[in-house]
C-alpha cells in the first residue's frame, strides 16, 4: 500500500506537473502525434476505401492490408525508420513514431470502410440507381451513410490503439508518455513506471469516450449496427 | 459430421504442446543472444555446457551464470569471460544485454546472475560510496562495500571506460571547448545521455554540482548507442554523454572534452561474482578470471568495440581472437 | 506498405557508406535462425496456453452466461494496457524471466480467443443442436462433436489473430531479455553504423515474414477446415 501512496505523491508533486518533461507536454506530445498520425491514415485511406468499396473491387486487398498490418510490429518500424529518417535529415523521434502510428492505424480504418461500403444493403442502391443516382451520388448519399457506424467505429478503434502504442514511441527518443514507462524502467522506479501506465491508460480510455460521444452524434439515430464486427488494429 | 474434426483441435493442442516440450528440452533459453555459433577454443555446445572437447575434465558444481549490462562492450566482456571459463572446463550459462546496473545489480544480489563485468566507480557509487581516481582503493572500497551481499570483487584491468563529455568538432571550435569546464556559461546547449543521467553522480548530477554546468534540455536517449550519436550528429542535441573507449568518438570526429575537474573516478573494469560461486570453485576459478583482467587494457577494448560497433564483426569472434591473443 | 519502398529504395541507392551489410547477414545466418526459433517458441508457449485458458473460460461463459461480460471485461482491461508499462511493470514481481513474457503475452490473447471461441460457438445453427438433442446427443458430446468442429473456422480465425499479434509483441518482450528477433532489433539500434541498420533490417524483416507465414498457414488451416463454409469471422 505504500506503494499506493508513493505513485499518488509522484501525481501530487508539482513538479511532475511543469517543464518538458510534465505531464502536460508529455500529454500534448502523445496526443499531438497521436492525433496526426490518425488523421493522416483516415485522409490517405478513406477516398480509396469508399471508392472500391462503392464499385466492389479490390476486396483481395482490402483483406491483404489488414493482414500484412497486423504482421508488421509497430515497434520494428520506429526502429527500422530511424536511420532511415536520420539518413534523410529528419532527425530522430517524431517521424519514425509517425510513421510506425500511421502503419497501425491504416488498416483497420481502409478495410472496414471498404467492408461496410460494400456490404451495404444491395436494394437501397439499386433503388437509388432507379431514380437515376449517378455513381458519386451513390456513394455520398446512400453508401457513406449507412456505412458510417461501421466507418466512425473503426476510427475510434484505431485512434484508441495509436494512443495505446505511441509509448512505444520512447524507444527511438521520442517523447509523450512512454517516457515515464522506458525512463522509468531504466532506474527501475517502478512509481514512475506504473504512473505513466495508469496516464496512458487514461488517455485511451479518455480518448475511447470522446471520440464515442462524438460517434453517437455524427450517425444517424435509426443505424444501430453491431460495432463488434470491427476489425481492430493490432496490439503493439 | 466428420469425426476428424474433433482430431484437428488435438492436433493443434499435441503441436502446442511439442514446442512447449522442446522449449523445455533445449535448456533454458533465457536471454541467449545466439550463443550457438563457434565461440573461443574448442568448446561447440555452450548453453549446457556439458561437453568440452580438448580433453577438458569437466569442473562440477553450480553453473555461472554470466550477465551483462545492455550495451555493447560489457556483453564483450563477459562474453570473454564466459569463453575463458568454458575452455577451463566450468559450466556456464549467459545471460547477456540484462538491462542497465539498477537491473543487473539486483540480479547479482539475488542470484538470478552469477557473474558481471563491473565498472569500479560507477558501481561504488551507486552502492552509496565515494569512489577516486585511485584505481586499487575505489576497487578495495567496492569489494568491502559488497561484501555484504555476498558478492566478491576480483581485480580490477588495467582497461577503464569512463564516461566522456562529448561535443561536435564544430561546437569545439565555434564556442572554444576544450575542457568540461569550458560549457560553463553556455546555457543555452540541450544535452543528451542515457535516461538514467539526471540521477546518476557521474553524469548529470555531477555536472551541475561539480561544475556548474546548466543546460538548457536534457534528452533522454540512450546509454552511447545509435539515438545519442545521432542526436550529436544531428545537432538535436549539442553536447553528449558518451563512452570514452567507444570507437564511435573517433570514428565520427567529435571532440571529448578533457574531464579537467576529475569528475569521473576511477571506471576499471573488473570481474564482480556471487561469493558462493567462488567458494564452490575456489582458487582456480578467481584465477582464471583475474588472469583475463591482467590483460585488458584500454586500447584493446576500444579496438574491440570498433570492430563490433563499426566494423560489424561478431562479439564471439573478437572475444575469441583477443583470447586467443593475449591468454 | 507501398509507401515505404518508394522512401527506402533512394535511401538505400545513395549510400556512400552502405546501407545494409549483407556480409553480416552471411555470417549471422545461424544466430538469425536461433532468434527466430525462441521467437517461435515463446509464440506457441502464449498460444497454448492462452488457448487452454481461454477454451476453460469460454466454456465457463457459455455455461453460465452471465459470467460472459465480467470474463470480456477483465480480458479487454488486461488487452488495454500498453504492453510497454505491462512488461516494465510485471518485472519487479517475477523477474527478466520467460514467465514475465509469457504472462504479458498470454493475458494480450485473451480477449481475442474467447471472443472467437464464443462467437464461434454461438454461430452454430440452433436447428442442428436441435436435432442432435433430439437424436440423444448428450451435452458434452454435443460440444465436443458437433459445436466445437463446426466453430473451427471462427476458433482458428481468432487464434491466426492472436499469433500474429504475438509475434508482433515479442519484438517488445527483447526489453526483457526476452527477444527473439527483437534481440536485433534492440542490438542494432546500439550502433550508429550500417551494422546497426542491418541488425534492425534483419530483424524486423524476418519477424514481419515470420507473422505472414503464421498467418497464411493458419489461413491454409482454416479453409482446409470448412471447404464449403463461407468464412465469417468475428475479427
Amino acid at each position: 500500500m505504500e506503494f499506493v501512496g508513493d505513485v499518488v505523491n509522484w501525481f501530487l508533486s508539482a513538479e511532475n506537473w511543469s517543464g518538458p518533461a510534465g505531464i502536460p507536454n508529455r500529454v500534448w506530445e502523445h496526443v499531438q502525434i497521436s492525433v496526426i498520425a490518425t488523421g493522416l491514415a483516415a485522409v490517405i485511406a478513406l477516398p480509396p476505401a469508399l471508392w472500391l468499396g462503392h464499385f466492389r473491387r479490390g476486396g483481395f486487398l482490402a483483406v491483404a492490408v489488414v493482414n500484412i498490418g497486423r504482421a508488421v510490429p509497430s515497434f520494428a518500424i520506429m526502429a527500422l525508420f530511424l536511420p532511415i529518417s536520420i539518413r534523410l535529415g529528419l532527425g530522430l523521434g517524431f517521424w519514425p513514431t509517425l510513421l510506425a502510428l500511421f502503419a497501425l492505424a491504416l488498416p483497420p480504418i481502409f478495410t472496414n470502410t471498404y467492408t461496410a461500403v460494400r456490404d451495404v444493403d444491395p436494394a437501397l442502391v439499386e433503388a437509388g440507381r432507379g431514380m437515376g443516382m449517378r455513381e458519386r451520388q451513390l456513394l455520398w448519399t446512400i453508401e457513406a451513410p449507412m456505412a458510417s457506424p461501421v466507418i466512425v467505429a473503426a476510427l475510434r478503434v484505431s485512434a484508441v490503439q495509436v494512443v495505446a502504442t505511441a509509448p512505444l514511441a520512447a524507444l527511438v527518443a521520442w517523447g509523450g508518455l512512454g517516457r515515464y514507462i522506458i525512463d522509468g524502467f531504466a532506474v527501475r522506479d517502478n512509481v514512475r513506471v506504473l504512473a505513466g501506465g495508469i496516464l496512458v491508460a487514461v488517455l485511451s480510455v479518455g480518448t475511447e469516450l470522446l471520440l464515442g460521444a462524438l460517434e453517437r452524434r455524427i450517425v444517424p439515430r435509426g443505424l444501430s449496427r453491431a460495432t463488434e464486427q470491427v476489425v481492430p488494429p493490432a496490439h503493439g | 459430421m466428420r469425426k476428424n474434426r474433433n482430431g484437428f483441435l488435438g492436433a493443434i493442442l499435441v503441436v502446442v504442446l511439442a514446442l512447449l516440450l522442446t522449449a523445455c528440452g533445449s535448456g533454458e533459453e533465457t536471454g541467449d543472444n545466439g550463443t550457438e555459433t563457434t565461440s573461443g577454443e574448442g568448446v561447440t555446445e555452450t548453453t549446457s555446457g556439458t561437453e568440452t572437447t580438448a580433453g577438458e575434465e569437466m569442473v562440477d558444481g553450480p553453473t555461472i551464470t554470466i550477465g551483462s549490462a545492455n550495451f555493447s562492450e560489457n556483453a564483450l566482456v563477459a562474453e570473454i569471460y564466459a569463453q575463458v571459463l568454458e575452455t577451463a572446463g566450468y559450466p556456464v550459462e549467459r545471460n547477456l544485454n540484462v538491462g542497465n546496473r539498477e537491473i543487473y545489480a539486483a540480479a547479482l544480489e539475488d542470484g538470478g546472475l552469477d557473474l558481471v563485468p563491473e565498472y569500479v566507480g560507477s558501481a561504488l557509487s551507486y552502492l552509496g560510496g565515494t569512489p577516486t581516481a585511485d584505481s586499487a582503493a575505489t576497487a578495495q572500497a567496492l569489494a568491502d562495500a559488497w561484501a555484504d551481499a555476498g558478492i566478491a570483487v576480483l581485480d580490477p584491468a588495467p582497461a577503464q571506460d569512463k564516461n566522456g563529455i562529448v561535443v561536435r568538432e564544430d561546437t569545439a571550435g565555434e564556442l572554444g571547448l576544450t575542457t568540461v569546464s569550458d560549457l560553463a556559461g553556455h546555457n543555452d546547449l540541450i544535452f543528451g545521455g542515457p535516461p538514467e543521467c539526471p540521477e546518476r553522480e557521474f553524469c548529470m548530477i555531477g555536472l551541475q554540482d561539480v561544475y556548474g554546468l546548466d543546460f538548457a534540455e536534457f534528452k533522454p536517449l540512450d546509454a552511447g548507442g545509435a539515438l545519442t550519436v545521432a542526436a550529436l550528429e544531428g545537432d538535436e542535441i549539442q553536447v553528449a554523454l558518451l563512452f570514452t573507449s567507444d570507437g564511435v568518438i573517433a570514428a565520427k570526429g567529435f571532440v571529448l572534452l578533457e574531464d579537467d575537474q576529475g569528475l569521473q573516478p576511477a571506471e576499471n573494469l573488473t570481474p564482480v561474482i556471487r561469493q558462493e560461486i567462488v567458494d564452490a570453485y575456489g582458487d582456480d576459478l578467481v584465477a582464471a578470471l583475474n588472469g583475463v583482467s591482467a590483460e585488458l587494457t584500454t586500447e584493446e577494448l576500444s579496438e574491440m568495440n570498433r570492430r563490433i560497433g563499426i566494423d560489424g564483426e561478431d562479439p564471439e569472434q573478437v572475444a575469441a581472437d583477443w583470447i586467443a591473443d593475449n591468454l | 506498405m507501398i509507401v515505404a519502398p518508394v522512401i527506402v529504395a533512394p535511401v538505400i541507392a545513395q549510400a556512400d557508406e552502405p546501407f545494409v551489410r549483407w556480409d553480416w547477414v552471411g555470417r549471422n545466418l545461424d544466430n538469425l535462425w536461433a532468434a527466430t526459433q525462441e521467437h517461435i517458441v515463446l509464440t506457441g508457449i502464449a498460444i497454448g496456453i492462452g488457448l487452454i485458458i481461454s477454451m476453460g473460460l469460454s466454456i465457463v461463459a457459455l455455461r453460465w452466461r452471465k459470467t460472459y461480460t465480467p470474463i470480456t471485461w477483465v480480458t479487454g482491461l488486461l488487452y488495454a494496457i500498453p504492453s510497454l508499462a505491462l512488461f516494465a511493470l510485471l518485472v519487479p514481481i517475477t523477474g527478466l524471466t520467460l514467465l514475465t513474457a509469457e504472462i504479458g503475452l498470454v493475458s494480450y490473447t485473451l480477449l481475442i480467443l474467447i471472443r472467437n471461441i464464443v462467437a464461434g460457438i454461438d454461430g452454430v445453427p440452433e436447428p442442428i443442436i436441435e436435432a442432435a438433442r433430439g437424436m440423444g446427443y448428450t451435452e458434452r458430446k454435443l460440444f465436443t462433436d458437433i459445436q466445437l468442429p463446426l466453430a473451427m473456422p471462427v476458433i482458428i480465425a481468432g487464434v491466426r489473430i492472436a499469433t500474429v499479434t504475438t509475434i508482433g509483441l515479442i519484438t517488445i518482450t527483447a526489453l526483457i531479455g526476452q527477444g527473439g528477433l527483437g534481440f536485433f532489433i534492440l542490438r542494432g539500434l546500439q550502433f550508429y553504423s550500417a551494422i546497426g541498420t542491418t541488425q534492425i533490417l534483419a530483424g524486423t524483416v524476418l519477424s514481419v515474414v515470420l507473422a505472414v507465414t503464421a498467418d497464411l498457414l493458419l489461413l491454409g488451416l482454416e479453409r482446409l477446415l470448412t471447404p464449403w463454409a463461407r468464412r465469417r469471422a468475428v475479427m
